[in-house]
């Protein structure tokens, strides 16, 4: 890597912002679904929980840069807020914790890893993150069924939104080009000036 | 729109908005960590006060802005009344399970998020997401990188939420079916997250190339157009806010309206 200057840029900044308002847009709709399928069976409805947790990896896989899964996890809670959710400062503190731990993987994997299992795997600390919060919060005071069900969904689908579905989107977006200028210039691009 | 103006602008208004972002902040993290019941009852009606008094909003406002409340107080109670742990049973029916414990837990979860509800409408209410973001690039030294980002941002938002629904309406001329199950979760997340996506990316990057050519990412030395400081008003809340929550405090030790103690494990 030949990046000369330290952290992120404005266009990153501001690119990864931007994701998190398309995120803060997809959150407000998404309320509809996450109710909807609540009916289904007790617990059900935290089978569409994992995109809460989507934003950061979503933003990572994107940018392939430190700090921008925190930046855009935060940032989408912020959004929501002052978008005047029901939620408000409850998402913030969800958001904030969320990115927190998803960027902790990508740290771990020194940023240099951009798989599907890498971003599944954030995407289940960023469940666990919620899950200290819920702790706090009260909301696992659960029957120990309830709670395994709960908690088992969630990470299932935190796994399945922020690996899966995350990764094919990006591949997507690829394939529309717009990746190409806000990635980090990689060896294969030094070595095409090359040639 | 008519129903976001206030009656008048109370003195809450003029408090500086990032100061304000963590006061508030502050007194939410000990309702979070919060367990005890009357504590948490006590602390939500002093929010509820102060909603009705520092808003500045008639009080037919506030009851049309409360009522999505009322649900969520329920639903949240609810699923944990229904299926909490507890072991003072008070009715049965197949795997549903009413105790005691789970009754006053659901109760005690929805006061806190109601808590939290009502001081995020407060907050949302009575503050300029422009001058929050000018106030904590200013008092609370937030790079402008992130400041300015957050502001271009926001004011994309009408252009999102219109391509959302230009969107909506594609598909619908189209007759898209989604399939079920899993996949068509994923299909719809697609559909709809690719193009807004792209769209918005690129106009973040046209965006971020004017704004730097500008100098808007430059650091500390920078001026602002909009001159946010702390006033006396800061110092009122400052001393208000803890003594409020004090006085929760203690008023739920001595006097309070409800009181709920878990039983003593056996």
């Amino acid at each position: 890597m030949q990046q000369t200057s330290k952290g992120l840029k404005f266009s990153d900044v501001l690119i990864t912002v931007v994701i998190a308002l398309v995120f803060g847009v997809l959150f407000k709709v998404w309320d509809t679904v996450y109710s909807a399928s609540k009916l289904l069976f007790p617990q059900s409805g935290q089978l569409t929980y994992g995109l809460w947790f989507m934003a950061g990896p979503f933003a990572y896989l994107l940018l392939r840069k430190p700090g921008v899964a925190f930046i855009a996890s935060s940032a989408a809670a912020i959004i929501s807020m002052l978008l005047g959710s029901t939620w408000a400062f409850e998402t913030v503190v969800y958001g904030v914790v969320q990115g927190l731990a998803a960027e902790l993987v990508f740290l771990l994997v020194r940023y240099r890893k951009h798989s599907l299992v890498v971003a599944g795997v954030a995407g289940m600390m960023s469940a666990v993150g919620s899950f200290c919060v819920d702790l706090y919060f009260g909301y696992a005071d659960y029957e120990t069924w309830v709670l395994v069900l709960k908690y088992g969904l969630r990470f299932l689908s935190a796994f399945v939104f922020c690996g899966v579905f995350a990764y094919f989107l990006v591949r997507a977006l690829e394939a529309t080009g717009v990746t190409k200028s806000i990635r980090p210039l990689s060896q294969s691009d030094y070595a095409a000036l090359d040639k | 729109m008519e129903l976001f103006t206030p009656q008048k602008e109370t003195w809450f208004y003029h408090v500086n908005p990032a100061f304000k972002f963590f006061i508030i902040f502050a007194a939410l993290l000990i309702t979070l960590f919060n367990r005890n019941f009357a504590f948490a009852l006590h602390l939500l009606l002093i929010y509820i006060l102060l909603l009705v008094l520092w808003s500045g909003y008639s009080s037919r406002k506030l009851l049309l802005l409360l009522a999505p409340f009322v649900l969520i107080f329920i639903s949240t109670a609810s699923t944990m009344i229904l299926f909490g742990k507890g072991d003072v049973i008070w009715w049965t029916w197949g795997i549903i399970k009413i105790s005691e414990e789970s009754f006053f837990r659901g109760l005690l979860l929805s006061m806190k998020t109601v808590s939290f509800g009502v001081m995020g409408l407060l907050f949302v209410l009575t503050t300029k997401p422009l001058l929050f973001f000018y106030a904590l690039m200013q008092q609370f030294h937030l790079p402008p990188k992130y400041g300015y980002s957050f502001i271009a941002a926001i004011r994309l938002l009408p252009t999102v939420w219109e391509e959302f629904h230009t969107r909506t309406n594609a598909l619908k001329i189209r007759g898209v079916r989604y399939k079920a199950g899993m996949k068509g979760i994923y299909e719809r997340i697609r559909l709809y997250a690719v193009p807004l996506l792209a769209q918005s990316i690129r106009r973040a990057q046209r965006i971020a190339v004017a704004m730097e050519a500008k100098q808007f990412h430059i650091g500390s030395s920078r001026t602002y157009y909009y001159a946010t400081s702390y006033s006396r008003l800061d110092a009122v809340l400052l001393l208000l806010m803890p003594g409020l929550l004090l006085f929760a405090y203690i008023s739920a030790q001595y006097i309070p309206i409800f009181e709920w103690q878990p039983p003593i494990q056996q």
